[in-house]
C-alpha cells in the first residue's frame, strides 16, 4: 500500500481504553449522550451495569449498578429519545427495562425465556423504524419472541420450534423492515447455521437460509428502511451480505460473503449515517471495516422472468488488531458519526474514532 | 543478495504445504508470474518460515500481488491501531479537537434536556399504534412441517468440538463458489406489495434537538437511497426530513432526485426554494439551469450558467452545460426567429456572454444607447449580470424574433409595449415555469421563483402562511382559499387565483379583525394575479391597497411599479422603484428598471425630467432592511410612518443588537464544530444589523478560507482592513487568501506586514517562507501565460487550461460582480443617472481608494457618458483612480470597455491639464494600462487607435 493511499483511508483510533474488573458482554452508547453504558457479569456471578462518560482522553464511571443475575446483552432501541430506557436479556432468561435514573425496580419486567437470552433488539423507538416500540429476545431455549413494553408478562409474537423439532440456540436477533406502520420483519440466527427471516406483519417465515456455521451476529443496514441490506457473520469467520431488496422464488436473496479473519466474527455493527459501511469484530481482538458496493444493476430477470437480486461486492476498508482476546461487543455512537465502543474479553472496554468516514 | 540466492541453489523439491518447486521462491519467478493464487500460496510459504526466513523476499512478493491484486485477501496484515503518529500534527488535532467540541455539546444538550424533561412523553405515547393483537401466536410453525423435510437433506450441523479441527484457509477458499450454492436451499414465501411509506413524520412533542436529530437521518437515508439509484425512495426520504425540518441541503438533494426521475416540475420548484432559502447557491442554480434546459427554457438556463460562473468562473461543468444549451439554442433558433439576422446575432451572442461575465450590466447599457450600431449581446449581458427575470418577457419575445434589443424598443415604441401586454398569455401556454419566474422576477433574478410561494416564503418570518403551517394568522377558511389560490397561481390559472383570493379577502375583511399583514398579502398575491393577465389598473389598485396595510412592503411596490411600467405611467413606476431600492438596495431588478426608466424619462421629458417626478416617499429607517430581516418588518404594526418613526428607529436597534449578539455567538459555535458555511451564513447575517462591527469581519473571512473561498476571504479582509489598518488578523487572513488566490505576490507582502507589527506570529512567518517559494516557483512558470490575459478566457480554457496566472484572472473578474451583491453595505454603485450622482460616488470611491468599486461604477456606467457625468471635476486622483480600476478590474475581462473609458475620458472637461500634471509613477500606471490593452485584443479597438490614445494622453 502506497502511504498516500494509505491516508486517505479511514483510520481507527484507539481513543481510551478502560479496564474492567468483570467481563463484558455488551457495550451500547446512551442516545443523544456522550455516556455509554458496559453489561457483563462480575466474578462473583452477579450482572453489572456500569455508566461511563467520555471526558476527553478518559472515561469517568457515573454509576454502577449491580444484578442479581449476570446481564448478556441490552439496547434502546424502542425507548423514545427523552426517556432512554434500557433494555437488558439475562443469563436467567429475564427481559427487565431500566430507567437508568432510578435503577432500583425495573420498569417493565418479564421472565422471557427458560434459558439465557443470547440475544436482544428493539425497534420503534429513537425515531428509528415506525410503528409500536418493540423489543426482540433471542435465547439459548431456541425461541425468538418480540415484546411491547406495554403489554405484561406475554410477548406479543413468539416463534419456537415446533413439538418434536431439536432446539437450536438462538444466537442473534435483528429487526428490520420497519419503514412503516404495518411492515417489520425479524431476522434470527441460529448456531447450527441457520437464518430465519420472520415477517411480522403476515406473521409467517418468509424466508430461511443455512450458512453452514454458527450465525453469530446479523443486522439489518438500517432498520426503517425497505429491507436492503443484511449482513451475517459467522463462527468460522465468514460473514455474508444478502441483498433483501429482490427475493427470488426459490433462490431467495442473492448474497456475497467474504472472509474478515481466522477466527469468530462476533459482531457486525452498521454504521449509523451510512449504511454501506460496517464493522466486524472479531475473535481474534481485531475489527474490519468494510464497505459494500453495490452492483451497476441490483436485480435481473431469471430465464423464467422473475426478479433476482445481483449481490454486490465488499471492499475492506480498515483493519486493526486491538487484543489478543475475542471482542465480543461493538456499538457505534447514533450522535457521533465514526466514534465507536467496543468490548473485549480481555476485561477492556475500548473507545475508538474512526477517522475519514465521510470521504468513502 | 543472500536471500536472493539460497532458495535458487536449493531449488530441488517442492515446499511442504502447497508443493510449490522451491525454485518458485525467487525473484525472478515472482516478477513473472501472474498468477494469483499461487502467488498468495508462495507468500503463505515464505510468511510462515517454513522454507526459511526471507524478509525482502516475502516483501517483493507482497509487492507483486499488489500490483496484480489490490484487493487481495493474502495482503491483510494485522495491524495494530492509528495513533498520533499516523497523522500529522494538524490531522490528530482535527480528530481530537472534533471530538471534544461534540462532548462539549453533548453535555451542554444534557443539562437542558434535563431542564426540558416535558409531559409530552404520555402525548406521544398516545399517538403510538397499538399493541401486537397476536395473542403470541406460532407464527413459524406452519412452516416447520416442510422444513423438517429440508432439514434432513441439510448438513449436519457441526458439533462444537468439531471447530478445534476447522481449517479456515481451506473454507474461506470454497467462499466464492458456494456463495450461491447456500442460497439456493432458501426458501420463499410472499413478496409485499410495493412499500408505502409515510410521506410526514409525526413530530409531535419533539425537541429541537429531536427533530435535527430526524431530519438528519432522514436525510442519509435519502442520499443513501439515491447512491443507489432508488431515486423515487430517496425522494421519499427527502420529503420525510423537509417535513421534520426544512432545509436547503435537502430541498437541493431532492431537487437532484427528481432531475433524475425527469420530474421537472418539482425539481425547478425545489430548486427555487433553495434559491430562496440561499440565494445564490451553485448546486441549486446548476440543478435549475438543468431542468430548465430540460423544459426547453434555454435562456432561463443561460442566465442560471452565468449566475454561477459569476461566482465560481472556473465551474467546468457550468461552461460546458453553457456550450451545450447555446449548441441547442442556435440549432433552434434558425426556426423560431425566421429573419435571417437571427443567426448571426446569436453567435455573437455566445461569445459575448463567454467573455464578459459579469461585466453585463454594462453591455447592456452600451446596447440601449449604440443600440443599432451593436446588435450584439442584449441576452449575453442581461443573463452575466444576474438577469432580473423583467427582462424574461422581453427576452420571450426575442426568441419569438419580434426584436433583439428589447429594453430600447419597449420604451421608445408604443407598439412594442402594447404587444407586450398581450404576451403573458401566450407564454403561459408555452413554458408555465418561466412565466411564473417572469412576474416575481422583481427579485433578482437567481431568486426567481413561483411567486406565490416566494410571496410566503419571503414573508414567512413574520407571518406564515398557507403553506406554511400553524404559525399563520389568517382564519383557516381564508388559509385554505389562499393556499388554493398559491396552487391555482402556480398552475397558471390566474383568473381562478383571482377568484380564490378575493373570496379570501371578503372573507377576512368581513370578520373585520384586524389582521393587516394577511389582509395585505392577499391583496399583493391578487396584484400577481393581475398583472400576470395584463389587468395592470386592477393590480396597481391592489397593491395600493396592500401598501395602506403594509406601508412599504417590498412586493407590493414591485408590482405597482411594474404594473405602472407597463401601463407606460414611468413617473409612478420610477417613483415605486426608488422606493424599493430605499428599503433593499440590492434588488437588481429595481435597479434596472429605475435606471431603464430614467432613459425613458430623459427622451419624454428631457433633462429637467427630475422636475416633473412626484416627491419620492422618505422609507423610514425601520423599513430600511434587507429582506433577510422581514420578520421585522412585517411583524411590525402599521401605523402612520410620521408617527412611529423613531419608535421603530429604536425598536429595532434594539432588536438588532441582541439578534446581532446573538447571531454572533452562534456564528462562533459553529466555527468551533467545523462548520464554516454555516457559520459563514451567521456572520453575514451579523453584517447586515451592523456592518461596522469588524470583527465579524475577520471571523467571516477565517469560515471563507476554510472554505477554500479566497475572494469573499479577500473582500472581507480587505473591508476590514479599510476600517482599520493595522487589524493583524484581517492581514494574516488575506495574506492566505491571496496564497489561495495563487497572487503571491500580494501574499508575501500582506504576511510582510503581519510580521511587521507583531514579529512573533510563527505562523505568519511559516507561511511566508512557503509562499515566497511558490513565488518564485510562480514568477518562472507564469510568464508564458501572461499574454492570454485579455483574451475570451472561457472559451479558451475549456479546450486548452493555461497556466496558474490566467486562472487568478479569471477568479478576480468575479470580484466586481459580487461587491455589490454580496456585501451591500459596502460601498454600493448604482448607476449614475447624473454628473451629480456620478460625483459622489466618484468622491465616495476616491476617499476609500476602492477601486473594485470604482470599477463597478466604470461597468455600469456607459463610456460616452463619461464627459457629462464628470463635467469639470476630473482630477488627478480621479483620473488614477479609474485607470487603477480599469487595469485590475475592467481591462482582464473587457479590453473593449476599458478602451472605451479611456478613450472618453479624453473627452472630459480638464483632461488636458490633468494629464499634464500627471507625475511620472502616475504616468507609468497609464502606460501599463495601454500595454495591457496592446497585449490584449478587442474588436472594439484596433492597435492604431491604441497609438493614437496614447498620445492624447501624452505617452
Amino acid at each position: 500500500m502506497s502511504a498516500a493511499a494509505g491516508l486517505e483511508r479511514p483510520q481507527v483510533v484507539s481513543h481510551v481504553q478502560q479496564a474492567l474488573s468483570y467481563t463484558v458482554f455488551d457495550c451500547k452508547w446512551v442516545p443523544r449522550s456522550a455516556r455509554l453504558l458496559c453489561l457483563g457479569s462480575a466474578a462473583r456471578g452477579t450482572g453489572l451495569v456500569q455508566l461511563y462518560e467520555l471526558h476527553g482522553a478518559r472515561l469517568e464511571l457515573l454509576r454502577e449498578i449491580e444484578k442479581p443475575k449476570p446481564i448478556k446483552c441490552g439496547t434502546f432501541g424502542a425507548t423514545s429519545l427523552q426517556q432512554r430506557y434500557l433494555a437488558t436479556g439475562d443469563f436467567d432468561g429475564n427481559l427487565n427495562i431500566w430507567n437508568l435514573e432510578a435503577p432500583e425496580i425495573p420498569v417493565y419486567s418479564v421472565k422471557g425465556h427458560k434459558e439465557i437470552i443470547n440475544s436482544i433488539d428493539g425497534v420503534g423507538g429513537l425515531g428509528i423504524g415506525e410503528g409500536a416500540p418493540e423489543i426482540v429476545t433471542g435465547s439459548r431455549d431456541g425461541t425468538v419472541k418480540v415484546w411491547d413494553p406495554r403489554q405484561n408478562d406475554t410477548p406479543v409474537a413468539n416463534m419456537e420450534p415446533v413439538q418434536g423439532e431439536s432446539k437450536r440456540d438462538c444466537w442473534t436477533v435483528a429487526f428490520g423492515n420497519a419503514y412503516n406502520q404495518e411492515e417489520r420483519v425479524v431476522c434470527a440466527g441460529y448456531d447450527n447455521g441457520d437464518i430465519k427471516l420472520f415477517d411480522l406483519k403476515t406473521m409467517s417465515l418468509r424466508w430461511e437460509t443455512n450458512i453452514k456455521n454458527g450465525v453469530c451476529s446479523v443486522e439489518f443496514d438500517r432498520k426503517d428502511i425497505n429491507m436492503n441490506k443484511l449482513v451475517a457473520t459467522s463462527l468460522e469467520g465468514k460473514f455474508h451480505v444478502f441483498d433483501m431488496r429482490t427475493q427470488h422464488p426459490t433462490k431467495g436473496f442473492a448474497s456475497v460473503s467474504e472472509k474478515a479473519q481466522k477466527s469468530t466474527i462476533w459482531q457486525v455493527r452498521h454504521l449509523p449515517q451510512n449504511r454501506d459501511i460496517f464493522m466486524t469484530s472479531g475473535g481474534s481482538g481485531s475489527l474490519h471495516l468494510w464497505k459494500y458496493e453495490y452492483p451497476a444493476q441490483r436485480s435481473k430477470k431469471d430465464s423464467e422472468g422473475s426478479e433476482m437480486g445481483v449481490a454486490g461486492s465488499i471492499s475492506l476498508l480498515q483493519n486493526v488488531t486491538l487484543s489478543t482476546q475475542p471482542i465480543s461487543s461493538l456499538d457505534w455512537s447514533p450522535d457521533k458519526k465514526g466514534l465507536c465502543v467496543c468490548g473485549a474479553f480481555d476485561q477492556t472496554v475500548r473507545v475508538l474514532i474512526v477517522t475519514k468516514l465521510n470521504k468513502i | 543478495m543472500g536471500d536472493e540466492s539460497v532458495p535458487y541453489l536449493l531449488g530441488e523439491g517442492t515446499t511442504k504445504t502447497y508443493q510449490i518447486p522451491i525454485s518458485h521462491l525467487d525473484y525472478k519467478f515472482i516478477e513473472k508470474c501472474t498468477d494469483v493464487k499461487h502467488l498468495e500460496k508462495i507468500l503463505r510459504v515464505l510468511r510462515s518460515g517454513e522454507e526459511g526466513c526471507y524478509p525482502e523476499l516475502t516483501l517483493a512478493c507482497e509487492k507483486r500481488i499488489e500490483c496484480l491484486d489490490p484487493r487481495s485477501r493474502a495482503l491483510r496484515k494485522e495491524k495494530p491501531a492509528a495513533t498520533a503518529s499516523d497523522f500529522t500534527a494538524e490531522e490528530w488535532e482535527a480528530i481530537n479537537s472534533e471530538l471534544m467540541g461534540w462532548l462539549t455539546e453533548m453535555n451542554e444538550d444534557d443539562k437542558k434536556s434535563q431542564l426540558l424533561r416535558t409531559d409530552t412523553l404520555n402525548e406521544r405515547q398516545d399517538n403510538l399504534p397499538p399493541i401486537r393483537c397476536s395473542s403470541s401466536c406460532l407464527p413459524t410453525s406452519q412452516n416447520k412441517k416442510l422444513q423438517n423435510k429440508q432439514r434432513s437433506k441439510k448438513n449436519i450441523p457441526r458439533d462444537y468440538s468439531e471447530w478445534d479441527k476447522f481449517d479456515v484457509e481451506k473454507e474461506c477458499s470454497k467462499i466464492d463458489e458456494d456463495g450461491e450454492e447456500s442460497n439456493s436451499k432458501a426458501r420463499f414465501s410472499s413478496r409485499t406489495s410495493l412499500p408505502m411509506i409515510e410521506k410526514k413524520i409525526d413530530t409531535t412533542g419533539m425537541t429541537k434537538r429531536e427533530k435535527i436529530f430526524i431530519a438528519t437521518r432522514e436525510k442519509e437515508k435519502g442520499n443513501e437511497a439515491f447512491a443507489t439509484g432508488d431515486y423515487l425512495e430517496a425522494v421519499t426520504y427527502y420529503t420525510r426530513s423537509i417535513s421534520v425540518i426544512p432545509t436547503a441541503a435537502v430541498y437541493n438533494n431532492k431537487a437532484l432526485a427528481e432531475i433524475k426521475l425527469q420530474d421537472w416540475d418539482n425539481a425547478l420548484q425545489d430548486c427555487e426554494k433553495v434559491l430562496d432559502m440561499e440565494p445564490g447557491n451553485i448546486k441549486a442554480l446548476m440543478r435549475r439551469a438543468t431542468v430548465h434546459s430540460h423544459l426547453q427554457n434555454y435562456q432561463a438556463a443561460i442566465e442560471d450558467l452565468n449566475n454561477v460562473l459569476s461566482v465560481e468562473p472556473e465551474n467546468s461543468r457550468a461552461k460546458k452545460s453553457l456550450l451545450e444549451i447555446e449548441e441547442k439554442l442556435k440549432g433552434l433558433k434558425p426556426i423560431s426567429e425566421p429573419q435571417g439576422k437571427g443567426k448571426k446575432i446569436l453567435i455573437e451572442e455566445i461569445e459575448d456572454a463567454e467573455s464578459g461575465e459579469g461585466k453585463g450590466e454594462d453591455t447592456e447599457e452600451c446596447e440601449r444607447h449604440g443600440g443599432d450600431t451593436t446588435p450584439a449581446a442584449p441576452a449575453a449581458a442581461r443573463a452575466a449580470a444576474g438577469e432580473p427575470a423583467m427582462g424574461n418577457a422581453h427576452r420571450k419575445s426575442h426568441g419569438k424574433g419580434k426584436a433583439h434589443d428589447r429594453d430600447a424598443h419597449k420604451h421608445r415604441d408604443c407598439a412594442e409595449s402594447g404587444a407586450e401586454k398581450g404576451a403573458p398569455e401566450k407564454k403561459a401556454e408555452k413554458h408555465l415555469s418561466d412565466h411564473e419566474g417572469e412576474v416575481n422576477g422583481y427579485l433578482r433574478s437567481d431568486e426567481k421563483s413561483e411567486s406565490a410561494e416566494a410571496e410566503i416564503k419571503s414573508r414567512g418570518e413574520g407571518s406564515r402562511s398557507a403553506a406554511g403551517d400553524s404559525s399563520t394568522s389568517l382564519p383557516p377558511t381564508a388559509a385554505k382559499l389562499k393556499s388554493e389560490g398559491n396552487e391555482l397561481f402556480k398552475s397558471g390559472q390566474f383568473g381562478e387565483a383571482v377568484l380564490k383570493y378575493s373570496e379570501a379577502i371578503e372573507y377576512v375583511t368581513g370578520l373585520g379583525e384586524q389582521n393587516p399583514d394577511d389582509l395585505s398579502i392577499l391583496y399583493s398575491n391578487r396584484a400577481a394575479c393581475y398583472l400576470k393577465e395584463g389587468n395592470c389598473s386592477d393590480c396597481i389598485q391592489d397593491c395600493n391597497r396592500a401598501l395602506e396595510l403594509q406601508p412599504f412592503s417590498l412586493k407590493p411596490l414591485l408590482r405597482r411599479a411594474m404594473a405602472n411600467e407597463s401601463m407606460e405611467r414611468y413617473r409612478q413606476a420610477y417613483i415605486d422603484y426608488k422606493t424599493v431600492l430605499q428599503i433593499d438596495s440590492s434588488i437588481q431588478a429595481a435597479n434596472d428598471s429605475a435606471n431603464r426608466i430614467t432613459k425613458t424619462l430623459i427622451d419624454q421629458d428631457g433633462p429637467s425630467w427630475r422636475e416633473k417626478l412626484p416627491p419620492i416617499p422618505v422609507v423610514p429607517v425601520a423599513a430600511q432592511i434587507h429582506r433577510w430581516d422581514g420578520g421585522a418588518l412585517t411583524s411590525e404594526k402599521p401605523s402612520t410612518i410620521d408617527i412611529s418613526r423613531e419608535e421603530q428607529l429604536q425598536m429595532n436597534r434594539e432588536e438588532a443588537m441582541e439578534k446581532f449578539k446573538r447571531l454572533k455567538n452562534e456564528g462562533n459555535d459553529l466555527v468551533k464544530m467545523g462548520e464554516y458555511e454555516e457559520a459563514a451564513n451567521k456572520y453575514s447575517e451579523c453584517m447586515k444589523l451592523n456592518p461596522e462591527e469588524y470583527t465579524v469581519y475577520t471571523n467571516r473571512a477565517l469560515c471563507y478560507l476554510k472554505l477554500y473561498k479566497y475572494e469573499e476571504a479577500k473582500r472581507d479582509c480587505d473591508h476590514v482592513l479599510q476600517i482599520e489598518d493595522s487589524n493583524i488578523k484581517a492581514f494574516y487572513r488575506r495574506a492566505l487568501a491571496y496564497k489561495g488566490l495563487q497572487n503571491y505576490q500580494a501574499s508575501v507582502d500582506d504576511f510582510n506586514k503581519v510580521l511587521l507589527i507583531d514579529p512573533n506570529v510563527l505562523e505568519a512567518q511559516k507561511e511566508l517562507e512557503e509562499v515566497t517559494q511558490l513565488l518564485h516557483l510562480d514568477s518562472s512558470a507564469g510568464d508564458g501565460s501572461q499574454q492570454m490575459q485579455g483574451k475570451k478566457i472561457t472559451i479558451q480554457e475549456v479546450t486548452e487550461p493555461d497556466g496558474q496566472e490566467e486562472r487568478h484572472v479569471a477568479a478576480e473578474e468575479a470580484v466586481p460582480k459580487q461587491v455589490p451583491r454580496r456585501s451591500p453595505e459596502k460601498l454600493r454603485v448604482s448607476a449614475p443617472s447624473n454628473a451629480y450622482d456620478f460625483g459622489q460616488i466618484v468622491n465616495a470611491v476616491n476617499a476609500t481608494k476602492d477601486k473594485a468599486a470604482c470599477a463597478d461604477l466604470l461597468t455600469i456606467t456607459e463610456p460616452k457618458r463619461l464627459p457629462v457625468l464628470l463635467s469639470n471635476k476630473l482630477e488627478g486622483e480621479i483620473l488614477l483612480v479609474f485607470i487603477q480600476s480599469l487595469e485590475h478590474y475592467v481591462a482582464g475581462k473587457d479590453p473593449g470597455l476599458a478602451y472605451q473609458h479611456l478613450f472618453y475620458l479624453s473627452k472630459a472637461e480638464r483632461f488636458k491639464v490633468v494629464v499634464a500634471l500627471l507625475s511620472k509613477n502616475e504616468k507609468e500606471e497609464v502606460q501599463q494600462l495601454f500595454d495591457l490593452l496592446s497585449e490584449s485584443q478587442s474588436d472594439q479597438y484596433s492597435l492604431e487607435d491604441l497609438e493614437s490614445l496614447r498620445k492624447v494622453y501624452e505617452l
